[in-house]
């Protein structure tokens, strides 16, 4: 036994030398990293270097939700966004970049997160500092964003975000000046709208539940303001916990504070219920609101005619632009409904459509170049994307490039119906009585 | 007096889904002595499944669970045959079976949920079954949820009986007393205990039928009713089957009263009565 065992571990440790000495011969004529252990760029101008500079690819590094709780909102929302976008630019051989004068194709580098903000910021670093990679794009969700974005800022990173945004950040965009918040939210415009359009409906009162967190919380202040602006009283405040399982007490409340208005602003696991509870007590006021998942095809999918009339948060719908009607078709022909999202999917698409335009604009892969590029932006001078002519306002996308904010399902289509100017059909006020049996 | 009706059945509603997936997990706990951190895969996979099969097959939900509850009982016996009692064989002490067989089911979870997120996808996912309202002495209440208590307490009260009159329920008994004697005195403990498994993930993915009729489901949904399997089943007593059922109830009623003033509240509550019993009674409920 004692021969055999040291038989075996001699030949473990000749096998170890020999693949150490092939692995080292294997590195050998490659560009050793540690010729160069100074601060000073790869291009380094020598003697001989007046020639372009060479690189055959853009290397982009995200760190995603794959794993964990937070995957059901980034699997759905930016990932099939980038998985569609980026097979589309190298199918034209990728971004024309002047500095290298030709196209260089896009590489993804991806981690999986697990859904933890922690992970997420050593995932970021290690993709700046390890990988090096050209350009970051966007974690998942808010709260991965306030995390993300000053590590971006301090490694001179530009960041347009895709999941999240929120009123906070808006204080916080003047001291992250690469990075770029596509998404709309509650004051940014979507409540403004939804007040306006209700009150001149006629509605005077409204009931507000809200989910106990950041989103919930801004979102019910927000309701708070701009209700009582257009004459519209809220009656009823309610906040639910995440985990909330029975929703009939809430239901119940606001069926006897009589309110015109019903809002649910929280996340599919809460307002899918609501949803459900109301129309097993037959509760059904007059305007039934909420979101984010009122505005995903799974609700469809999952209420089938009950959905008519419900109300949420939206961009687009078809017939919002010939652009964005092509977007729909390449992103959800012949798939399942339940993969659409009319709110999120077109301001993601949007985002990645900026970069490239700044990237071309700029000739140049230098971050502070494309920042520039982008932030200079303007009405006069947009960049072209799926939403047509595009700037950012104080790093928010300006609202003027907004297809659309309040989404209503009227004959099983989710309809822009605010602002007025931009709706795809009219608001179906007071909303049609659930469906019996 | 209807506030009280109100406060009382919605108790009730909550308590009976939780009363199920606790005595699953406490069969899986209590005897068996695996922490189950994946229990709530195996409701997952049942919510899933009576999801596909309703929307795809048309086949209704409660006749899923005859379909969704075996399933899961060979599953959950395949893996306590194979993972599990090699995990046994190869611990010195059953306390280094227990944290050695938690950290395989920590792994199960992930394998699971993420071959879950591949057949599904990430997408929520819901279905309406029986949503209209029934007048219950005054208070209103989905007829869904009326069905689910009415399920889970029959499938509950169903397990009480075959544990309490059936040889094999004694068995189960003696294994969960005492393993070691329960052997010596011929009862075959690897496949008691495997029983016991597969049971406990049979009613983890009965109970995930049941909260697919009321629920959103989708891939991810399992951990938070696993958190709450744990704290029932400890509430309850270990390896007190009756006292995961009764458990499940008190929790339900409790988070019932608390939603009524403050829904913000109700885990609050929950976490409030687990750690006033572990002080005041740290067996549980029915624990000896």
């Amino acid at each position: 036994m004692d021969t055999k065992d040291l038989s075996r571990r001699e030949f473990l440790r000749g096998a170890a030398v020999a693949g150490a000495g092939l692995a080292a011969a294997a590195c050998g004529p490659t560009p050793a990293p540690t010729a160069a252990p100074t601060e000073a760029p790869a291009a380094a101008p020598t003697e001989t270097a007046v020639v372009t500079p060479v690189k055959d690819k853009i290397v982009v590094g995200m760190s995603r939700p794959l794993s964990g709780w937070n995957a059901t909102i980034g699997d759905a929302a930016f990932r099939p966004i980038y998985e569609t976008w980026v097979p589309m630019v190298n199918a034209e051989g990728g971004i024309y970049v002047e500095e290298y004068g030709k196209k260089l194709p896009i590489e993804l580098i991806i981690y999986d997160d697990k859904s933890d903000v922690g992970t997420m910021t050593r995932l970021t670093e290690k993709l700046i500092l390890e990988d090096k990679v050209d350009f970051l794009w966007p974690a998942s969700g808010t709260a991965f964003i306030f995390a993300q974005a000053p590590i971006a800022t301090k490694y001179g990173y530009v960041l347009i975000t895709a999941e999240g945004g929120a009123t906070q950040i808006k204080d916080m965009l003047p001291s992250l000046p690469g990075v770029f918040v596509t998404l709309s939210f509650s004051d940014w415009y979507q409540l403004p709208v939804l007040a306006e359009i209700l009150a001149a409906k006629g509605a005077k009162t409204a009931y507000v539940s809200y989910i106990a967190d950041l989103h919930g919380i801004e979102y019910s202040g927000v309701a708070g303001i701009e209700f009582p602006k257009q004459g519209i009283d809220v009656v009823g405040l309610k906040s639910l916990p995440p985990d909330i399982k029975d929703l009939s007490p809430v239901i119940k409340d606001a069926d006897a504070s009589g309110a015109d208005i019903f809002c649910c602003f929280a996340y599919p696991d809460q307002n899918m219920p609501a949803c459900g509870t109301s129309m097993e007590l037959g509760y059904n006021p007059k305007a039934w609101v909420g979101g984010p998942g009122v505005n995903f095809g799974f609700y469809h999918a999952a209420f089938g005619p009950a959905v008519e009339g419900l109300m949420g948060f939206t961009a687009f719908a078809r017939g919002s632009s010939p652009a964005l009607d092509q977007l729909a078709d390449t992103l959800y022909e012949g798939k399942p409904e339940e993969i659409n999202d009319w709110w999120g999917h077109p301001y993601y698409w949007a985002g990645l459509d900026v970069w490239k335009a700044a990237i071309e604009k700029a000739g140049t892969l230098d971050q502070e170049k494309i920042r520039d590029v982008i932030a200079s932006a303007s009405p006069e001078n947009p960049l072209e994307t799926v939403l047509g002519p595009t700037w950012f306002d104080n790093g928010l996308l300006a609202k003027e490039t907004h297809p659309g904010e309040i989404g209503q399902w009227i004959n099983g289509v989710f309809e822009v119906v605010g602002p007025t100017d931009k709706a795809t059909a009219e608001l179906v006020y007071p909303k049609p009585p659930w469906p019996t049996g | 007096m209807l506030t009280f009706l109100n406060i009382a059945i919605a108790g009730l509603l909550l308590g009976g889904l939780y009363a199920l997936i606790a005595m699953g997990l406490s069969l899986q706990y209590g005897v068996a002595r695996v922490l189950n951190i994946s229990h709530g895969e195996f409701i997952m996979l049942g919510a899933l499944t009576t999801y596909t099969l309703y929307s795809v097959a048309g086949i209704n939900p409660l006749l899923s669970l005859a379909i969704a509850g075996p399933a899961a009982f060979a599953l959950g016996y395949i893996i306590h045959r194979t993972l599990f009692k090699r995990i046994a064989a190869s611990s010195e002490s059953p306390a280094i079976f227990e944290s050695n067989s938690m950290l395989a089911a920590f792994g199960l979870l992930f394998i699971i949920q993420n071959l879950a997120l591949i057949v599904w996808g990430p997408e929520t996912r819901g279905y309406s079954y029986l949503a209209f309202p029934v007048n219950v002495g005054g208070a209103l209440f989905g007829a869904n949820r009326l069905v689910t208590l009415g399920f889970s307490v029959l499938i509950g009260l169903a397990f009480y009986l075959f544990l309490a009159r059936t040889r094999m329920g004694k068995a189960i008994r003696a294994a969960a007393q005492d393993p070691e004697t329960a052997g010596l005195m011929g009862v075959n403990i690897n496949w008691v205990l495997a029983l016991c498994f597969g049971f406990g993930a049979a009613m983890a993915a009965m109970a995930g039928a049941l909260i697919s009729m009321c629920y959103p489901v989708h891939g991810v949904m399992g951990i938070e009713y696993a958190v709450i399997a744990i704290i029932v089943v400890v509430l309850g007593g270990l390896g007190s089957i009756p006292g995961s059922f009764i458990g499940g109830f008190v929790l339900g009623l409790v988070g019932s009263i608390v939603a009524y003033f403050e829904p913000g509240l109700t885990l609050a509550a929950y976490y409030g009565i687990f750690i006033l019993l572990l002080l005041a009674k740290p067996t549980g409920l029915m624990g000896k």
